[in-house]
This record gives C-alpha cells, structure tokens and sequence, in this order.
C-alpha cells in the first residue's frame, strides 16, 4: 500500500471522528429537548392544541323554610366564536351585522377576536331570543352555549347570608359559597382538540352529556320574619344614624335561625352592604353580658336571687378604677341589678364568682368559640384566658368589657337561657335535596350540652322578665301587646380596632331577648353599631325588638298566652301586659310642674297635631314618638325644654326637633324622687346635680 | 456482461437492508404526517411515496449489479445534463412556496437539484480520481473543482436554495480533504471560509437572515420566523422518550408542524416515536454510513473510494443538517431527511447511490 494511499485512509478515520462527534451533538441535543424542555414543550403542545369549554350546571335554587325562592337561576345563552376561524372566513363587513346582534360596536368585536385566543366570549349571558339573532348569521366560527345567570327574586333579602354567585356560576359569598360543592351541580367540561386554524377536532362529546342542577337549598329563614327583621332595623339604622345594624332572630329549642338581618347604612358600599356581621364580627356585648354572668352565678351557687349585694351608692373602687352606675343604687338583690344594670352589682358578682368560674361559665355559654352555624367566615369573638385577668378585668368582664361577641354567639347563649339550659348550634340550612327530590342533607338540631340546670334557668327568665316589665327596667321599649317579654339591654363603647382603646362617643347599642317567655319561641337579638351618644341599647334597639318580635309572632301565628302573672315574683309585673300601663304609671309619678303628660298631651291635640314633647326625658320622649310615628331630632342631653314644630301643630313630613337642657334643680328632684318612688327605697341625697350631669356618660355602659 | 454467481454471494445484504428499512421509516412518517385531522385517510402521497420506493429500489438492484466504474465514463455528460436542467429550472421551473425548484415533465414533477448532488460527486471523482502529487492537491490543482462546483452552486443559490447549496459545498469539501487536498491549503481554505462569512450574509435574501436571526432567539417571533423551530421543538419534547405512539403525534395531526412531509419529517417521526425512536432512527443511519465509510476504506480502486466517501457525504451531512434544524441547533434550511422525507427525486437519487455504494462492495471480490 503506498503512501497517499495510507494517508487517504488516515483522513478517512478523522471524517469518521469529525461525523460521529457531529451525530453524539445531535443525539445530545435529541435527549436535551425531551429531559429538560420536555415537560415546558409538552404543556406548550397542550395548550397549543387543546381546548376547553365548561358547560356551566344551573345552580340549585335556595328557598326560605315555606318554599319561597331567594334564589333562582335562569337559562341564558352566551355567543362565542374562534378568532382564527372566523376571521379566516369573512370580512370585516360580514361581521358588522354580528356586532349589531350582538349590540357591541363593530371595533369592540374585532378587538374581540384579534386577541390570538382560540377561543372568546363575544356576548355572554343574552336572552335566548337575542342569541338567536346572532347565531342565525350562520358565520363559520360563532356558536353560542347555553349558561346559567343566578338571579334573586327578593332581591336584596338577606344577601349577606344568601350571598353571591358568579359569572361563571361560581359561589362567592354566603350560603352561595358555603353550600357551592352541593349547589354548583355537574359542570361538563368540553375537551377538545382543534388544529392549528381553530377547527375542532373532536365535537361529538357535545351532544352527549346535560350538566347536572345544582341540588335545592332549604334555608331556615323565614322570608317573612327577615323581611320585617330588615325593615325594622334598617328603620333603625337611618333614625339613630347608626353605621349598621344586625338582628338575629333565632329558634331557642332548636337552633333554627329565622332571620338574620344585616343592615348597613344609606351610602355603604356593596361590600358592606353584603357583609354578614352577625356572624363574622365581634363586639363587646356591655351589659347583655349580666344575663350570662347570673345564670353562671347562680349555676355555681355564688350567689342566690334574694341575696342581697350592696351597689356602693353608683361608684365603687376596684384597683385603681372606680367603676360608675348609671344612677346609684343601694342594696339589691340580683333582680334588682339585672332590672337596673347596675354595673357595680355586676363586678361584685364576678369578683365574688372568681375568673376561673366565670371563665369556664362563659366557656360553656359558647362564648370565645365559633357555634359552628352553616355560614362563611364565622368570628371567634375574643375571650382571654382567664390568667391574663387582673382584678379589674375581672370586674370588667362582669358588664361585659373587655370580652366580644358574634351576634350569633349571643343570641345562641340566651337560647340556653330561654329553653332550658342547653347551648344549641345554630343553623341556616334545613336539607338539600337533589334534582330528583333525594335530601343531600338534613339538617336536625344539635344540642351541644347543658350550660344551666333547669331551675336556673326558670329563675334568669323571671329575672330577665324585670328588665322589660319592672318599674324601672331598662328594656321597656321592647315590650311586645300581650306578651311577655324577657330580655337585656346593653350599650358599650366601641372599641378602636387600630389602637385598641375605646371610642368616646361611638356605642353599641343593643337588645337581646326571647318571648313568649311562658314558653319562648323566638329569640331575638338586634344590635346597632356606632350609634351617636345618647342612643342606649334600652332605646334604639329595644323597640325595634318589639317591632320584630310582634311581627313575627304574628306571622308564626303563636297564640297570646294569658298575662303572665308570677306569683311567686317579688317584681311588679302587673300590668306587663298592657303596654301603656306602666309608661300612664310613670306619667302620673312625673311631677306637675313639667306637665309630661303625654297621654294628655296627646288627648288635647287630638290624637293627629304634634304631641307635647315638654319635659320629657329623652327616652319617654323616644318611646312617645314611637307610639304616635313621630321622627326625632334631638339636641342636648337631659330634658325637652323646646320643640319645633310647636305642640298640636300639624305635623310636616320632616321630624320633629327637640332642645334638651340639663336637669334644672326641680328636674333633679323629680328624676330623684322617681328613682325612688320605682324602688321603693329611699336614695341617698347627696350628689343629685353630679349624677345629672353624668348621667350620659355613665348609661354608655349600660 | 454476463450475471457473475460472486455478485449474488457477496451482495452487500447489510447496505441494502439498511436502505431499504430507511425507505420504509420515511413511508411510515409521509403516512402518519398525512394522516390528518379530521379525514383519517390514506392520502395519495403516501400511495406515491410507495411506488418511487419501489422504483428506487430497482434502480438500486441494477445500479449494485451495474460495474460501478463505467460510471466514469458518465461523469461530465451526466454532469452537462444536469446543469442544464438547473438551467432549464431558473426559466421554466415550477414555482412552490417562493422558490423555483421544480420542472414539470408531464407525470411527474422533476427536482434537478436532487439529481446535481450525485452529478457533482460523480465528476468530482471523476476528477480527483487521478493520484495526487506528493505533497496533496494543490491550490492551483484546486481551480477546476472550485469551477464544477462553482456552476450548479450558483444556480442552485440562485433558485433559491441555500440548503442544497450548502449540501453541495459541504460534499465537495469533504470530498477534496479526503481527495488529498495539500494540508497548507486546506488550513487557507478554513481561514477564507470562516472571513467570507460574514460576507456570505450580505448576500443572504431577507428571509434567509430572518432564519438566522429566529434560530439565534425564537421567541424574537414565535408565530412568524420563529415558528417552525419552535413548533418542530414542541413536538420533539412532547414526544418524551417512548413517544405518543404511531398516528397519534398531535403536532402533526393538527397542522401545527410545517412541511412536515418534507423538511420536518424527523420532527413527526420523534413525536410518535420518542427519544428511543428517534435514536435508533439515528442509529441506522450511523449504520448507513459507517457501511459507507467501510466500503470506501476497503475499495478496490481509489475511484470506488472517493465515490463512496461522497455518497455517504451526501447521507451524513444531510441527515445531520435536517435533524440538527428540527431539534433547533442549527438554522432552518430546506434540506430532505434522506431517503425519508417525501420526494421522488430525492428518494431514487438516494437509493441508486446506495446501489452505487453496493456495486462498489461488491466488486472487490471480482478483481
């Protein structure tokens, strides 16, 4: 072999070398693609040739306890196209009378569909008729499915609980998100390949398969009774200037909440507006609380009701704090605080309870944990360990400072009250059933355990009985025709979320309580957030409780028992009955001299002119406006010294405006003397001009 | 020329079988790159593809039987032909996608610059079949080649066609180094190659540039320049190791792929077949030319060598600029996987070389 020959062959070997290095490049490169851009490039292909369309199920319709719809939802159909598709073929022009079908403007529909999408929303949710008109077209590359709209026959009725359902028929607040997995029904969801141009590949599966309804919600709510509940407080709201209001209105035996009423003020955003704060916020409870504190009290024996606790004249020293009542108190016995409200006679209680009782008291109330009701978003409330307490906190907690509740854990806890004893889960959702009428779910009431014995029990229904019925309650307003009524009022300082002090002039207002208190069937809680000083829970929320409560009764058809007569009550509960009896007993208590007489008054201008609102206080003056419909404008504390328009005019549509002045020496002796007259114990004297001029500022706590 | 029995006993059954499973590769992608959504369908190409297999593979048959060194005498008519049919091309060719590559003659459609690569193997070797002077080819030596090469080349261009044209450089060099080019030229010639480069550019037509341009950075223009590479990309990747199986690459199936009959046939293939697939795709053709290596080490005769080194030339570099382009390492150019894309004129032209390749493997035996 000669020379060239060989070299020949040398350069054949390092071509040979050079082509296999070139080939293990490429096979490299080969193993690259699939190892490390494998997953990216395969999900790149399925996004590239697959395409999705979910046919959205109808959702289920939600109704009230009697069947009456608050929530529907409605065939619709929705227009869509496939861009490339389309706009591969036909014009401009051609497309124009598709926008006009669809009443978007031509340069909106191009936009539409120069997105580079697959596929897009042209017009969703039309009526059948106007789809129609865009379909019938007949352009390659539009077709429109059938989809749901939610709709709520009550409208606004109780939308924080019903809550919202979306676009594309998804839950998004309330019962429409909590119940979404049973309400949504089966989506189908359409798969598809479709090559490059848009064509679907696979249509078939189209025809195949409906979407499944959504199953039908029974609620507990009685449409009737939240209605009312949201009249009436939303009533409330616009009087007292309150920022809102919330009422719960609840089945004591079997947890079933009837209505539950959330109400914000004129000029709230949606979002407020759609916000359950029954449920999801807390609030500190003020003097609601002493109805637990009794029944904890007394539960452990701490106390016995004719055990008589010395309320230190209306200031008593605990730590460094001096605790205020409202107006001073001597000697009462644990009717006398609860009718009262004596704070003083609270703390007492609590301190003589100790906070480890008192903690686990409140515990088993349900108080610091969420009731575990049917509802998104559920507040714990705030309830610390009773280590942390001092001395102070503990007296606090006996009002009902420093410790907040749900409006639901409340109304849940005087549940316990009013039916016995046993703390209860609430709930809103009665039984679902499927599209074939098969119950999904049933709902029965779940008693948790029992908080107070029986008696117990029996006994805080006769005491919360003198709050409403007593001469000197505070919760006379919420008295109910030929009912008896049980219950508490509260008012608290708000609390300041950011710094965690109290609101000078912002309260709570607000009344818990349960009737027919013979035989409770309802128990209601109405809560006004943020009300202007001088707005007392006994005044604002009161009434709208008895509004509420009447109502209700009404619609419940719950027969009038015989007036409640206790014989072995030591309180004057005659005439509880009779609404005007005791208001006619504290008009002829009033002295001559402010000539408050505002039956009289009314007698005089003949029942239809402006009643003689003169030298009433300001709650009697509150409860007379009510009787007559009469708005009120009111400024300055104490008693009317003036009023426009003037007695017995001819009412306008605007209300009725009153000057308040502070107590004059012979108002002092007047609110003295009926301090002590409702007692029938003699007040100590000194320090009446004082006590006048605090009186504001003190029933904030009340 | 009477059949010798020592034709049929040292018949190169491995070069032959080995074509022949490529020719059936390309059958099977042409069908699953035609097979498309939504009419599932034998499509008249796949009907085509098989008969010019079956011409091919005569042609192949007459070609091993047929002595190999004859062909020398054929080496500047066939090469004259040929350039005039690339010729007759730039006047009275057909024009598809942009470009004039095709002359139509009657039944079938003719791609001339399928034939020019074996013209221009042939009667390179032809040339270079003379023993070199000591001390290699010289540069002056070097002339004529650069001018039979110069030809073809620029019609080819001028189509246009840059990835025969890059075929045809790469063969002819590969040819010269292992013809005995003289090693001081050979360095010169990779030197004036690596500065003409960037004067090559200038000369590239705009959407030559935006090629480049694309492969540098894809994304630059995912849904215009970029496109094939990155579609040819997804479906090599989505295929994974084992592939989706045949007939059920989507890429393909929707459309998605360019030219997937053709230039992106690899890319049909690797996603239906996977990784495994297209390594063992790849294997046979290393088989293929390591055949070709083999035969042109053990020819008898120095015109049998450089003809088979250009033949495998033709194979390797094919392949290695199609699946390179496919897989995104190198540029888009249009050049056929051998004896796999769809192409009549590819395809024969491909298997008579390997006819070629086996006639001159066989002949050792005979003298």
């Amino acid at each position: 072999m000669n020379e060239p020959f060989r070299r020949r062959r040398v350069r054949i070997g390092a071509l040979t070398i050079v082509l296999a290095a070139l080939f293990a490049l490429i096979a490299l490169r080969l193993a690259a693609l699939v190892v490390f851009d494998g997953p990216r490039l395969t999900a790149l292909a399925r996004m590239e040739h697959t395409g999705e369309v979910a046919l959205a199920a109808p959702r289920g319709p939600l109704s009230d306890r009697n069947g009456e719809p608050l929530a529907l939802s409605a065939e619709t159909r929705s227009v869509y196209a496939r861009p490339p598709q389309l706009l591969a073929a036909s014009t401009p022009q051609e497309r124009a009378p598709l926008a006009a079908a669809l009443g978007i403007t031509p340069s909106a529909l191009e936009a539409k569909l120069h997105r580079r999408a697959p596929f897009v929303w042209l017009r969703r949710h039309l009526p059948p008729a106007r789809a129609q008109a865009a379909e019938a077209l007949g352009l390659d590359g539009v077709g429109a499915l059938n989809e749901y709209k939610r709709f709520y026959p009550e409208g606004t009725l109780a939308a924080p609980v019903v809550g919202l359902a979306g676009m594309d028929g998804q839950g998004l607040s309330g019962l429409e998100l909590q119940y979404d997995r049973l309400i949504r029904g089966e989506p189908v969801v359409l798969r598809f390949y479709h090559d490059a141009l848009g064509h679907p590949i696979f249509d078939s599966p189209l025809a195949l398969k409906t979407p499944e309804a959504g199953a039908r919600v029974v609620l507990t709510l009685d449409a009737r009774i939240q209605a009312l509940a949201e009249n009436d407080l939303a009533a409330e709201v616009r009087k007292s200037g309150a920022r809102r209001g919330a009422a719960v209105v609840l089945d004591p035996f079997s947890g079933q909440v009837l209505a539950l009423a959330n109400i914000a003020a004129d000029g709230a955003s949606i979002g407020e507006r759609l916000h359950d704060t029954a449920v999801q916020d807390a609030f500190e409870p003020g003097s609601t609380m002493k109805g637990l504190l009794a029944s904890i009290a007394l539960q452990d024996g701490a106390i016995t009701p004719p055990q008589r606790i010395y309320c230190e004249d209306g200031a008593y020293t605990v730590g460094r704090r001096v605790i205020h009542d409202d107006s001073p108190h001597g000697w009462l016995d644990l009717g006398g605080i609860i009718e009262v409200s004596s704070n003083i006679g609270a703390s007492k209680i609590a301190l003589k309870l100790g906070a480890k009782r008192f903690y686990d008291g409140l515990r088993a109330f349900g108080l610091g944990a969420r009731t575990g009701i049917d509802l998104p978003g559920e507040a714990r409330g705030i309830l610390r360990k009773p280590s942390a307490w001092r001395e102070i906190d503990l007296a606090n907690h006996g009002f009902g400072q420093g410790v907040a509740v749900t409006p639901i854990q409340l109304a849940a806890a005087y549940a316990a009250i009013a039916n016995g004893g046993y703390l209860v889960r609430p709930y809103v959702v009665k039984a679902a059933y499927d599209a074939a009428g098969r119950p999904l779910l049933t709902h029965t009431p779940e008693v948790l355990h029992r908080v107070i014995a029986p008696g117990i029990a029996h006994t805080m229904n006769r005491l919360l009985q003198g709050v409403v019925n007593g001469p000197d309650g505070t919760g006379r307003l919420a008295r109910v025709s030929d009912f008896v009524v049980a219950g508490k009022t509260g008012t608290a300082q708000m609390v300041n979320p950011t710094t965690g002090a109290y609101y000078q002039s912002r309260l709570v207002a607000s009344f818990i309580g349960f009737l027919p208190a013979g035989d409770p069937r309802l128990v209601i809680l109405v809560v006004l957030y943020d009300v202007a000083h001088g707005h007392f829970g006994g005044l604002t929320a009161a009434p709208v409780f008895s509004d509420i409560a009447s109502g209700a009764l009404s619609d419940l058809n719950v027969a009038s028992t015989a007036p409640h007569y206790d014989a072995a009550s030591l309180l004057p509960t005659a005439g509880a009955a009779r609404d005007d009896s005791a208001e006619e007993l504290a008009d002829q208590l009033a002295p001559a001299v402010l000539s408050g007489d505002d039956t009289t008054a009314a007698a005089l201008t003949g029942g239809d002119g402006v009643p003689d609102f003169s030298g009433l206080s300001l709650r009697r003056a509150f409860a007379l406006a009510r009787r007559r419909h009469f708005d009120l404008e009111v400024e300055g504390d104490g008693y009317v010294v003036a009023q426009r328009p003037a007695p017995g005019a001819v009412p306008g549509a605007g209300p009725v405006t009153l000057r308040l002045a502070p107590a004059v020496a012979e108002a002092e002796k007047a609110g003295a003397l009926k301090t002590a007259s409702m007692h029938g114990i003699l007040a100590a004297p000194a320090n009446r001009i004082a006590r006048a001029r605090h009186q504001a500022r003190r029933r904030s706590r009340r | 020329m009477a059949l010798d029995r020592r034709l049929v006993y040292h018949f190169d059954w491995t070069l032959f079988m080995m074509t022949l499973g490529l020719a059936g590769v390309g059958l099977l992608s042409v069908l699953s790159a035609s097979w498309g959504a939504p009419k599932h369908a034998l499509d008249p190409l796949v009907v085509r593809q098989l008969v010019w297999i079956g011409v091919g593979t005569a042609l192949m048959a007459a070609a091993a039987i047929f002595d190999y060194r004859a062909l020398a005498a054929y080496a500047y008519p066939l090469y004259v032909v040929t350039v005039g049919l690339l010729a007759a091309v730039m006047v009275a060719g057909h024009v598809t996608g942009g470009s004039r590559r095709w002359l139509n003659l009657g039944v079938i459609r003719l791609e001339p610059s399928e034939l020019a690569k074996l013209a221009l193997v042939l009667v390179m070797v032809r040339y270079l079949r003379e023993e070199p002077p000591r001390g290699g080819w010289s540069f002056r030596q070097m002339i004529i080649p650069a001018l039979l090469l110069g030809v073809p080349l620029a019609l080819v261009l001028k189509q246009p066609d840059l990835g025969t044209g890059i075929i045809l450089a790469l063969v002819t060099a590969t040819l010269v180094f292992v013809g005995g080019l003289n090693g001081r030229v050979l360095l010169a010639a990779m030197l004036a190659a690596a500065l003409a480069a960037p004067v090559g550019w200038h000369y590239l037509k705009p959407y030559q540039k935006e090629r480049l341009v694309s492969f540098l950075n894809p994304q630059s223009d995912p849904l215009g320049a970029g496109y094939h590479i990155i579609q040819s990309e997804i479906a090599i990747g989505a295929g994974g190791a084992w592939g989706k199986g045949f007939l059920k690459g989507t890429q393909a199936r929707l459309n998605f792929l360019p030219e997937q009959t053709t230039d992106f046939i690899f890319s049909v293939f690797a996603e239906e077949f996977g990784f495994a697939g297209s390594i063992l795709l790849m294997a046979l053709y290393a088989g293929v030319i390591a055949r070709g290596i083999w035969i042109a080490r053990h020819a008898r005769d120095r015109f049998g060598q450089l003809l088979a080194v250009g033949f495998t030339a033709i194979v390797f570099w094919q392949v290695a600029i199609n699946i390179g382009m496919a897989s995104g390492v190198l540029p888009v150019v249009g050049i056929p996987l051998p004896l796999v894309s769809y192409g009549g004129s590819s395809l024969i032209a491909m298997m008579a070389a390997m006819g070629v390749m086996i006639s001159i493997n066989t002949r050792r035996y005979l003298f």
